[in-house]
């Protein structure tokens, strides 16, 4: 399922819980693994200048100074690397959205990993979240393969996965997102949790719905939830629906504290990418940072139906 | 002496005057190059008449470009200099006296009184014109002693005519040496920057064109000069 | 040492030579050995005998020294009217020197030359409007960077640029695998928000063909996306070629005038293949400059015109506001106060002041003009290459102050800039000065405000 992994990393400790991920999947998927880095934002005039993506300085980039950067990320994942056996590094200048979605695309990767945190102690922490924030969600909404974001350590293996929750609006990127936990919890043999919620705030801000609104809803969502997936899972039964009303990431947390899940697989879609509301958009935002487990987001089908092989 | 500054010495530096700048014209004109100077002079010629005509007339108007109102002091000197400089000498009664006694024409010409005052108006233009050279910083470090030298020849038919109108000291000494002042301006005109006399609206003219063919004079209403 | 391993009096035309300069961190060795550098003063002096006639020679020899020209310029006004940055001075004492020397002069003259041909000049062309005589310094300081190239002495990232444009017939290491790729990318990220929006490439007989800035497709190839999502908007039956899409031209900046027809003559080889109907250029105010205005010239074009009709981007979006193949959401129109930035590239030296205004008629409400504007706006303070030149980083954040006091005199928080030059020195003027203001592009901020018909929107299962 996973041949071609790219970490992208900030190389900085904020992506610390996410490498562990990466090169645990590489060993344990016999996968390739880049670990890819974004050091500098070049300008959009004429300048051989590029701002720096950690301290937000102006740096003259030449060849050297690419190598020394590679150099230092091979120390940062020194440990890491001990025991790898398929990776390679990258450093490579552009803007670390564009960069990331040029490199999945150019190696038809499988899977892209990001952290998502900087620690506030960080120099230009805010500044720097912000960076974070808006490239994730930009990756998250264009790339082709399922996008997992890691914010916090994450324990358990991803072969040993025994929940997996899968959020959706019955968009058609949330089709996209299903497909793809469904093959992820078949291959892994975990158990796959169908959750929607009733937006109780969705139709008109303020009003809230009457409990017999709601009821109805959440039966149509049942209708839909069997008509829609349930037919494509085909003979797989490690299955479980939830449906809940409430805000709907709120409620997404809630559950999948619930049923301990190992991961959260949501389709991301908001058409709007507005760099100041980047952290505090959408509901796949609010998820990532507050989700206790690792969130993915698939929002094309590409890699969601297996391969024939 | 006042015969020979007056005769023949008068018909040489007219000539010199009038041939040397008619070489200044050729010599400009032909060494135009559309390519190098990447503006088609020969096509788009409309565009490019219409570009020059703007880009002397509103230079020639005071205050008529944004230049002009940035420096609204320094203009009033410049027009009221160029102006009593150029107006003076052509309608002054005396050289319309000679003109009629040697050619049996005349011009037009000022009161006596005026022409007094014009005259003036070139002397003290000229003495705030030196003064900004030398107060101004960005005037001054512009500023060669060949500046003062082509003002000096500009002024000097105008400070020995006064002289001379008003017979302070020797008439015949500063007839003469109004008469040799005035032979030097017409000589120095094509061989010095006084050759802006003509070079100006050739110079205004290729800038013109230069917006008018290429600048944006085909998409315009016209440089905002 | 005559002739420095990577400063000399070569072009630089492959891709080895190209390499070995890119290679020399921030051109350190490279400004080594300029300061060794021979100058060759007798072709110096063939080179203006040759080419540096009436025109030229009258401006210097009538130039009255009034110094009218000072306050045109925003670098004697940036370094608080120092009269070394009068503009008559800086011509006057590089160019007038060399031919009163009849061209003997030594190296460290020739690098005083290159310091005041790029980091006391972007050949805005201010000056010229300030001149009573017409004496365009601007024109003639661009003629000795041509002159310093020539010897040898260009800053150089420029050297590095104009080679650039000789090896890839672009800015940047693009090749036309890379660029047709990225639309083909382009138009596969964007086609699910936007059914139907293609970037068709090499179409024949189109009514529109579209060019660009090389960083666009390298870095910002949203930019390109952004475009493509107008032009179907809009309706337009568009291309973009594979070959002759670049339309900057670093060559210009560095006065390297046989990368300049070489650059040129690639874009109206696409014209001539593809016989579009009118080309349009992207977002960018030196790339307008060196095609359309400059560039026929290089090339030998004897009506002075590109092959087809050329339009900068600004005149496609007017016309677009104005005839209605674009309409605004008045709900979307820009409440705060907003400013605009006129390029000199395509304002002064092109014309097209009055679209800039149509433009903010239909998308602000509270559109503030700087003082000055239109033909006589400032430069933004990066123009003619010196945002890109790290030798004179300094001069030019120093240059930004004018444009900073012009932005904070209109009281607008927001700065319209399309050019890539001009939003370039706003973002950094910004980030030295940090006057608490935003800048964009023309694309992006159209798409925040256009109305989209219902049959541009992806369909809901």
């Amino acid at each position: 399922m996973f041949k071609k992994i790219l970490f992208a990393t900030t190389a900085s400790p904020a992506c610390d819980n996410a490498a562990k991920v990466a090169f645990d999947l590489e060993m344990k998927w016999d996968a390739e693994l880049c670990v890819f880095h974004v050091l500098g934002v070049p300008s959009r005039g004429f300048s051989s200048f590029v701002t720096d993506v950690r301290t937000g300085e102006n740096e003259q980039i030449d060849p050297d100074y690419v190598d020394w950067v590679t150099e230092e990320m091979k120390n940062t994942y020194a440990d890491l690397l001990k025991d790898s056996e398929n990776s390679t590094l990258e450093a490579v200048i552009g803007v670390p959205h564009r960069e990331i979605l040029r490199k999945a695309r150019a190696d038809n990767v499988d899977l892209i990993i990001m952290g998502a945190h900087t620690r506030d102690e960080d120099i230009g922490a805010a500044r720097y979240r912000s960076v974070v924030g808006s490239t994730m969600q930009k990756v998250a909404k264009s790339a082709r393969c399922p996008v997992v974001i890691i914010s916090r350590p994450c324990t358990t293996c991803w072969k040993l996965f025994s929940n997996i929750v899968v959020g959706t609006d019955f968009s058609k990127p949330a089709t996209s997102s299903f497909l793809w936990a469904a093959r992820l919890a078949k291959e892994v043999n975990a158990r796959l949790h169908l959750f929607h919620a009733v937006d109780i705030h969705a139709s008109e801000p303020g009003k809230v719905k009457g409990q017999a609104e709601i009821e109805a809803h959440i039966e149509a969502a049942r209708k839909k939830i069997d008509a829609k997936y349930l037919s494509q899972l085909k003979g797989f039964d490690n299955y479980e629906i939830g449906i809940r009303e409430g805000t709907p990431y709120v409620e997404i947390l809630k559950f999948a504290r619930e049923k301990q899940a190992d991961l959260i697989v949501m389709a991301h879609h908001t058409r709007e990418i507005d760099p100041e509301l980047a952290l505090l958009g959408s509901t796949v935002e609010q998820v990532v940072l507050r989700s206790s487990c690792p969130v993915a987001s698939v929002n094309h089908p590409d890699k969601a139906i297996a391969e024939k092989s | 002496m006042y015969e020979f500054v007056t005769g023949p010495l008068a018909w040489l530096s007219f000539g010199i005057f009038f041939i040397g700048l008619l070489y200044r014209l050729v010599w400009y004109i032909r060494g135009l190059n559309w390519q190098m100077d990447r503006v088609t002079y020969s096509v788009n010629v409309a565009y490019g008449i219409r570009g020059a005509l703007r880009s002397i007339f509103f230079w020639l108007v005071p205050f008529g470009t944004h230049s002009w109102r940035f420096y609204p002091g320094f203009t009033i000197l410049v027009f009221v200099f160029h102006i009593c400089l150029l107006a003076t000498p052509i309608f002054l009664m005396g050289h319309n006296v000679l003109l009629l006694e040697r050619f049996g024409f005349s011009l037009p010409t000022l009161p006596e009184g005026l022409a007094d005052v014009m005259t003036l108006a070139v002397i003290v233009a000229a003495v705030f014109i030196i003064l900004r050279r030398i107060a101004l910083p960005e005037v001054r470090i512009l500023t060669k002693p060949y500046d003062f030298l082509v003002l000096a020849i500009a002024v000097a038919p105008f400070l020995t005519g006064f002289l001379a109108y008003h017979q302070v000291g020797s008439y015949d000494f500063w007839i003469v040496a109004h008469v040799l002042s005035g032979e030097i301006m017409l000589v120095a005109i094509p061989f010095t920057k006084l050759s802006h006399f003509l070079l100006f609206f050739l110079s205004r003219a290729q800038l013109g064109m230069d917006y008018g063919i290429k600048r944006g004079g085909m998409k315009n209403k016209g440089m905002a000069w | 040492m005559p002739e420095g391993i990577l400063c000399n009096k070569q072009v630089v035309d492959t891709k080895e030579k190209l390499n070995a300069l890119l290679a020399d961190k921030s051109g350190k060795q490279y400004y080594a050995e300029m300061k060794l550098l021979d100058v060759d003063t007798k072709a110096l002096w063939a080179t203006l005998e040759k080419t540096c006639r009436s025109r030229l020679r009258t401006w210097l020899e009538i130039c009255a020294h009034c110094g009218m020209c000072a306050d045109s310029c925003y670098f004697y006004l940036a370094n608080d009217k120092d009269p070394k940055q009068v503009p008559s001075y800086k011509i006057q004492s590089t160019l007038g020197e060399i031919i009163k020397r009849k061209g003997k002069v030594d190296n460290d003259f020739m690098r005083m030359v290159m310091d005041t041909a790029w980091s006391k000049c972007s050949c805005c062309n201010r000056c010229a409007t300030y001149c009573p005589f017409g004496i365009d310094m601007g024109v003639m300081l661009g003629y000795v960077r041509g002159l310093c190239f020539a010897q040898g002495f260009v800053p150089w990232e420029l050297k590095i640029g104009s080679g650039m444009h000789r090896i890839y017939n672009a800015q940047m290491d693009i090749t036309t695998e890379d660029w047709v790729d990225t639309c083909e990318w382009m138009a596969e990220e964007y086609e699910e928000d936007w059914p139907g929006l293609e970037i068709p490439v090499d179409k024949e007989n189109a009514d529109i063909i579209y060019t660009v800035n090389a960083r666009e497709p390298k870095h910002y190839p949203e930019d390109l996306a952004e475009a493509a999502i107008l032009f179907h908007l809009a309706g337009e039956n568009w291309t973009v070629p594979s070959q002759g899409w670049e339309e900057t031209s670093l060559a210009m900046f560095a006065g390297d005038w046989g990368a300049c027809k070489i650059q040129v003559e690639s874009v109206y080889a696409a014209m001539d293949r593809l016989k579009p109907k009118r080309m349009v250029v992207t977002e960018c105010g030196h790339a307008y400059r060196a095609t359309v205005i400059e560039g026929p010239y290089w090339a030998g074009l004897k009506s002075g015109k590109t092959p087809v009709e050329s339009f900068h981007y600004v005149e496609w979006v007017a016309e677009a506001l104005r005839t209605g193949k674009l309409k605004i959401d008045p709900a979307k129109r820009i409440k705060e106060p907003v400013t605009y930035q006129d390029s000199c590239n395509y304002v002064r030296n092109a014309g097209l002041g009055d679209c800039a205004r149509e433009i903010m008629s239909y998308v602000a409400e509270d559109f503030r003009e700087m003082r000055p504007c239109r033909e006589h706006n400032f430069c933004c303070g990066g123009g003619g290459g010196l945002n890109g030149i790290g030798l004179y980083r300094q001069q030019r954040n120093t240059a930004l102050k004018v444009k900073r006091d012009q932005i904070l005199a209109t009281g607008a928080k927001m700065v319209v800039a399309p050019c890539h030059n001009c939003w370039d020195a706003i973002r950094d003027l910004e980030e030295v000065y940090k006057i608490g203001i935003r800048w964009t592009f023309l694309k992006p901020m159209l798409l925040g405000m256009v109305e989209v018909p219902e049959h541009f929107k992806p369909q809901e299962e």
